[in-house]
């Protein structure tokens, strides 16, 4: 259903860092599932076993079809199954293991990546969905010895512990500067509460997140690390 | 040989950035479920639906010819009786992941539905009796235990006040965001190596040895990143085993990790206590006895789920204590952070605020009023031990959290101030030991010829920053920086280790570095002393340097190496309790530490909502190694005990007997908007040796909560979590909160 773009939902509704995901009924709204369910509800069943011939949408799977992702500015091919999620094609068939498996139902944030800038829980988003989109992971927010400053500053302030849910942060807070380079300490907090840590390192996040917003506007450009 | 730390510390106890923050942060890190092996399996488990069955039939035909599907590791058989829902049946591995759910699900299996109990005060009744027979007999409800000192009875007797309440905390589960499991894959030797999420690097390795019968030294454990084990990862557990059976049955490496549902109702999970308390006090509110009858659930498990003996908890009152074991259809408890420690403070510190309201005293003269007092013996023998020191310590602690937290301009007595939303302040005590342990801790210093440095050992680090802490006491010893130290951490062929558990890898680990390093500078001494036309006792180390003090030459740390030349030095230091015990090294480690916490709230009278706005920690740790990572530990301890006072609670289902939040969404967890300011001041005392801190800061954090909401309203919330529904249940028994 990508290829015709008519279902891509990451196309027609914004999704802000307060909501690093779908909303169930925005998923609803845009997928034509809303439609069909209401469907259904009203019309006999030998009639509604004719609406899938009057979908326009192309039958793939069960069986895998080829993927091609761009992942941190490379292009990646693969053979999954439709049904595999953008988190799973990441993490099983591409080996880019930045993003995390915790919670795999768009709770934790911690599978967060960025598409077309956005951040999005790759586990609500099939991966064939992503085709043709930018894909950042927290892989790319080191280049060479070259750290970002938000990972930089996670460092310096000892933002993570066990560090399994910091590239979900990371991600996420990347993205939300990108996003409005002049955002408070307040607004990166919101930006964040999409994301759960278990080792407790909010306190030195804050610290983290203090000491980025008071190096505005340089943000944006990445520092080098000592 | 004397060990001792030396008299001047340029890193150890300053601020130490982590040295593997970066690849952390970047997602370049790669934990256990992050190893992608070439043709790799993935394994799922089958669990049982049911909290109680007997498997009637089992018949893997069909599952066995699902696509992909490589190999199949029974667990249970047919006839075999479950007993809670989540028990392992049988593992699967498959070509994909997706091939291995679809053929799990393909499994036929026919249970015989058995009687189930899943609650405590259902299975208190004790009928029917749902549990594995123990001696021949089922028994839901276990004999108590009871215990009481001598003077409990005058001392009721003589109190001039008493209190009575009922506290209580729930079941939680360790929810560690890298789920337990482990990547499985043997060689043509028969050898096994396993890349485990686990806190035992080489117990892991030795117990997957007597498993396969195989040589300890035909395995191989690596765990050079953890995602969290807070207790719960001691071990291959049986999925561990499971895969490994898979992979040497289909000659191919196999993944198992745990999804987010079997984390969470199979990885582990923290015993309930709920308890009635009275204490009796004289009217000054000096207190004569305190009395404790509890019980709670360790699931299936037989073992305590309270610190029996540490009843009442920091204060040595006159006591009677009981405790009832319940056992329910529901996974065995684990070791979870301070194992039993917070139960213990929450069945003790609650009642004293009680006491304090009773008797309108402020809560924190109570507390100095009954501290426990130095130990003469000890102070005589062990002056730097814990019982030495107690008194003066929490004293002191108190002293410090008071003034931050501007106690005596916040307190006011409970229930006192006006409005909707009130304002609250409580605090709490806690203790914990964190030694060295029995065990014999490793580790392995190396200087090269070209200067370079490796630190080695088998210790794994957890996210506490045990690898930075190893780098940075070698750094010390040897006058370079943190990061000019190659670390090797987490493989079990690396020397002996301990799991770290207990808060014990500090005090067990550093020891070992700071001998290794200090006998690898002198092997370099030995061997380079007479090329440099030098006396190796008069080489010494200064920073990034090796000075003659006879000659007053100098040379820099990399020429200096230079002169060993085809040589390397390299010594291997060790750490044990026994060492830790020897006069001759006292103070390098100790035990024994105290916590005091002091919490501030707003609580809506009208929604019920919990906000905790403040937290002052003051924890006592020995010698500081690492300010920074320490630091962290504080914050993270108070954050997880703050989800423990406000959102966490498993919820077992009385009918189906199953867990109802098993995921993320409703066992809660805050986030970073939830999160109180967090002060945290360090009692640094330097002369004590190093301490574990890794537990103790959680324990109070919870008791200082609700002591606060008990501050604010003036309405005890008996049971944790403080949720809505609590504190309104709370302030409707006793008539609003106005």
């Amino acid at each position: 259903m990508n290829d015709t773009g008519e279902h891509n939902h990451l196309d027609q509704q914004d999704v802000g860092p307060t909501e690093a995901g779908l909303s169930r009924r925005d998923f609803l709204r845009t997928s034509g599932a809303a439609a069909t369910v209401a469907a259904l509800a009203e019309v006999p069943a030998a009639l509604a076993e004719e609406a899938p011939a009057q979908s326009p949408a192309k039958a793939i799977g069960p069986e895998p079809v080829q993927l091609t992702l761009d992942v941190n500015g490379a292009a990646m091919t693969t053979y999954v199954e439709p049904r595999v999620t953008l988190l799973d094609a990441l993490r099983n068939y591409l080996d880019v293991t930045g993003c995390k498996r915790v919670c795999d139902r768009g709770t934790c944030g911690a599978c967060t990546v960025m598409v077309d800038g956005k951040p999005i829980y790759s586990c609500t988003l099939l991966a064939l969905e992503a085709e043709g989109k930018k894909i950042k992971t927290a892989e790319s927010l080191i280049d060479g010895g070259k750290l970002d400053a938000v990972p930089a500053a996670f460092v310096k302030h000892d933002a993570q512990q066990c560090g399994f849910c910091t590239p979900g942060f990371v991600v996420a807070m990347r993205a939300a500067f990108d996003q409005n380079p002049n955002a408070t300490p307040a607004e990166i907090e919101e930006a964040l509460s999409g994301n759960i840590c278990r080792c407790g390192t909010y306190q030195q996040m804050r610290d983290a997140i203090v000491a980025l917003c008071k190096n505005q506007p340089g943000l944006g450009t990445r520092k080098k690390e000592g | 040989m004397a060990t001792s730390w030396p008299k001047k510390r340029r890193l150890i106890g300053a601020k130490v950035q982590r040295l593997d923050g970066p690849a952390k942060a970047t997602g370049k890190a790669k934990y256990s479920y992050d190893i992608n092996r070439k043709g790799m399996l993935h394994a799922v488990l089958l669990r049982c639906p049911y909290a109680h069955a007997k498997i009637k039939s089992l018949d893997t035909a069909a599952a066995e010819k699902m696509s992909g599907v490589k190999a199949i590791h029974p667990i249970k058989k047919v006839g075999e009786e479950l007993f809670w829902a989540g028990e392992e049946i049988l593992g699967l591995a498959a070509d994909t992941e997706e091939h291995a759910l679809d053929a799990v699900r393909a499994v036929k299996i026919e249970y015989e539905v058995l009687p189930h109990l899943v609650k405590e005060e259902d299975a208190l009744k004790n009928d029917p009796q749902t549990v594995s027979p123990v001696g021949g007999k089922r028994n839901n409800v276990l004999a108590a235990k009871e215990a009481a000192s001598q003077g409990f009875e005058k001392g009721m007797a003589d109190a001039a006040v008493t209190v009575e309440g009922s506290y209580g905390v729930p079941t939680i589960c360790h929810q560690c965001l890298e789920s337990h499991g482990l990547v499985a894959e043997w060689n043509a030797n028969g050898e096994l190596t396993v890349w485990a999420s686990t806190q035992a690097v080489t117990a892991t390795a030795a117990i997957l040895a007597g498993h396969f019968r195989i040589p300890a030294n035909k395995v191989k454990c690596i765990t050079h990143y953890m995602g969290g084990g807070f207790g719960s990862k001691f071990g291959p557990d049986i999925q561990g085993i499971v895969a490994a059976e898979l992979a040497r049955k289909a000659n191919a490496p196999v993944k198992l990790m745990l999804d987010r549902a079997s984390e969470i109702t199979a990885g582990g999970c923290r015993p309930s206590a709920y308890g009635k308390v009275k204490i009796g006090a004289t009217k000054d509110g000096k207190v004569t006895a305190y009395e404790v009858d509890c019980y709670g659930t360790p699931g299936v498990g037989l073992s305590d789920t309270v610190t029996f003996n540490a009843l009442p908890y920091v204060y040595p009152f006159e006591h009677k204590r009981k405790h009832v074991r319940i056992r329910t259809n529901t996974q065995l408890q684990r070791a979870m952070r301070a194992p039993n420690h917070p139960q213990n403070c929450a069945l003790t510190e609650f009642i004293l605020d009680d006491l304090a309201a009773k008797l309108e005293m402020d809560p924190m003269q109570l507390r100095l009023k009954n501290l426990p007092q130095n130990d003469p013996n000890a102070m005589q023998n062990a002056p730097h031990s814990l019982p030495a020191l107690r008194h003066t310590i929490y004293t002191r602690e108190i002293e410090i959290a008071a003034a931050l937290s501007k106690w005596k301009e916040k307190w006011h007595p409970p229930g006192k101030t006006p409005g909707i939303v009130k304002h609250g302040i409580g605090m709490a005590l806690h203790t914990w030991t964190g030694q060295a342990v029995p065990q014999r801790n490793e580790c392995t210093v190396i200087i090269s010829a070209d200067g370079s440095v490796t630190a080695r050992t088998s210790s794994q680090d957890l996210g506490t920053g045990q690898r930075t802490v190893t780098a940075l006491v070698t750094a010390e010893i040897l006058g370079l920086e943190p990061e000019q130290i190659t670390l090797q951490f987490g493989e079990s062929p690396n020397g002996a280790s301990s799991g770290s558990g207990g808060s014990t890898t500090v005090p067990s680990q550093a020891p070992a570095t700071l001998r290794a390093a200090t006998a690898a500078r002198d092997d370099l001494f030995a061997k380079i002393a007479p090329k440099l036309s030098a006396k190796a006792e008069d080489l010494v180390i200064e920073r990034g340097k090796v000075v003659d003090r006879a000659s007053g030459k100098s040379w820099d740390w990399k020429k200096a190496c230079a002169a060993l030349g085809e040589e390397q030095a390299q010594a291997t230091g060790f750490w044990t309790a026994a060492e830790s015990n020897k006069p001759e090294n006292k103070d390098v480690s100790s035990s024994g530490v105290g916590g005091v916490q002091i919490a501030e709230v707003l609580v809506d009278t009208e929604t019920g909502v919990v906000r905790c706005t403040q937290i002052v920690a003051v924890q006592d740790c020995g010698m500081v190694v690492n300010r920074l990572t320490c630091e962290s530990q504080v914050a993270g301890g108070v954050i997880m005990g703050l989800n423990y006072a406000l959102f966490e609670e498993r919820i077992m289902d009385r009918v189906t007997g199953r867990q109802v939040n098993p995921d993320m969404e409703f066992y809660k967890l805050g986030g970073i908007e939830d999160m109180p300011k967090i002060l945290v001041y360090l009692h640094d005392m330097p002369e004590r040796g190093v301490i574990g801190v890794g537990e103790p800061p959680v324990i109070s954090t919870h008791a200082a909560i609700g002591n606060a909401i008990f501050n604010a309203l003036g309405v005890r919330v008996p049971h944790t979590p403080f949720t809505p529904e609590r504190v309104l249940a709370a302030l409707a028994a006793k008539g609003g909160g106005q």
